[in-house]
């Protein structure tokens, strides 16, 4: 009798644990899914947070480029400094473009401006290609309205264009000047290890 | 005969009383495995009871914590934008002044590789 009775002793004794043993795990895989949580929810608030940094700072970058578009228009308004930029932007679009036919397109208002620069240009352009060529101003389309200033140069057949316009300047050198743009408006990147 | 009949008697109660108390001896041991299976189940609830009390109170904790990262989080990142904005407010017109120089003024030249052909 004895023998029987510690034989289920043992035997509840057994299940006991095994049924502890379930309850124990059951609790350690919670409190483990908890601290997982845990932890992604703080890995995205610091996301969120370093987004909204980095949103902040393109804004500026935004803000800066559009001012300097404001400033642009303005010197094209004030005739002796414009003058002075056309005389750049008309000799500099026809030595990037190189052809030996080319069409000179500026904005309505800008045509007898442009006429000058343009026989201006010629003799120098020659002179520095040691080539001849043949530019002329086009009459049967300007350049639109919203476009501040500046010309445009093509080829021709109008296949090849260079865009000279103080707004097309601006975004091409505020695209290549980036990385130095943003280090002296916000300081040197602290995790940069480069 | 007398004899053999209260032999047979004497057996057959012998029998009864073993029967009997082999009846009680069962319902003892299974009136004692109950009990036992009931403390069991007692000691398990309350092993259950426990583990839940020390779950729930991991889980505020890790709650409550959290609402305070969110919010220092928050500042944090308001302050650094404040920096963002200021060190922007110091270096915006030097900035500007460099790159509307860059845009007016130019010196044009014919790329260094020309050749001039005929």
């Amino acid at each position: 009798m004895a023998l029987r009775d510690a034989d289920t002793q043992k035997q509840v004794k057994h299940m006991m644990a095994f049924i502890e043993q379930e309850i124990m795990e059951y609790y350690e895989k919670k409190e483990k899914q908890i601290e997982q949580q845990k932890e992604i929810q703080m890995s995205n608030l610091m996301n969120q947070a370093r987004l909204k940094i980095l949103r902040a700072r393109d804004d500026l970058i935004t803000d800066l480029l559009n001012e300097a578009k404001q400033r642009l228009s303005k010197v094209v308004k004030d005739t002796p400094r414009y003058q002075v930029l056309l005389d750049g932007l008309v000799l500099q679009g026809l030595y990037q473009l190189l052809e030996h036919q080319m069409i000179v397109r500026c904005g309505k208002q800008d045509f007898p401006l442009v006429k000058a620069v343009v026989q201006k240009a010629i003799p120098m352009y020659k002179i520095a290609t040691k080539n001849n060529v043949d530019v002329q101003i086009d009459q049967e389309s300007y350049l639109p309205e919203d476009i501040a200033g500046g010309v445009e140069i093509y080829n021709g057949d109008h296949k090849i264009k260079v865009s000279n316009t103080p707004e097309s300047r601006l975004d091409l050198i505020a695209q290549q000047m980036m990385p130095e743009v943003r280090g002296a408006l916000f300081g040197a990147n602290a995790n940069r290890k480069f | 005969m007398m004899s053999q009949s209260q032999g047979i008697h004497q057996l057959l109660q012998a029998e009864k009383r073993a029967k009997d108390k082999l009846e009680e001896a069962k319902k003892r041991k299974g009136k004692r495995l109950k009990q036992a299976k009931e403390e069991a189940m007692v000691e398990i609830d309350q092993y259950r009871m426990q583990r839940d009390k020390e779950f729930r109170l991991i889980q505020s904790k890790i709650m409550g914590s959290q609402s305070n990262l969110s919010d220092e989080i928050e500042e944090q990142t308001l302050g650094k934008i404040q920096e963002l904005n200021g060190h922007y407010n110091k270096h915006m017109e030097s900035v500007m002044n460099q790159l509307l120089s860059m845009v007016c003024d130019m010196k044009p030249e014919i790329h260094v590789n020309y050749r001039a052909t005929n």
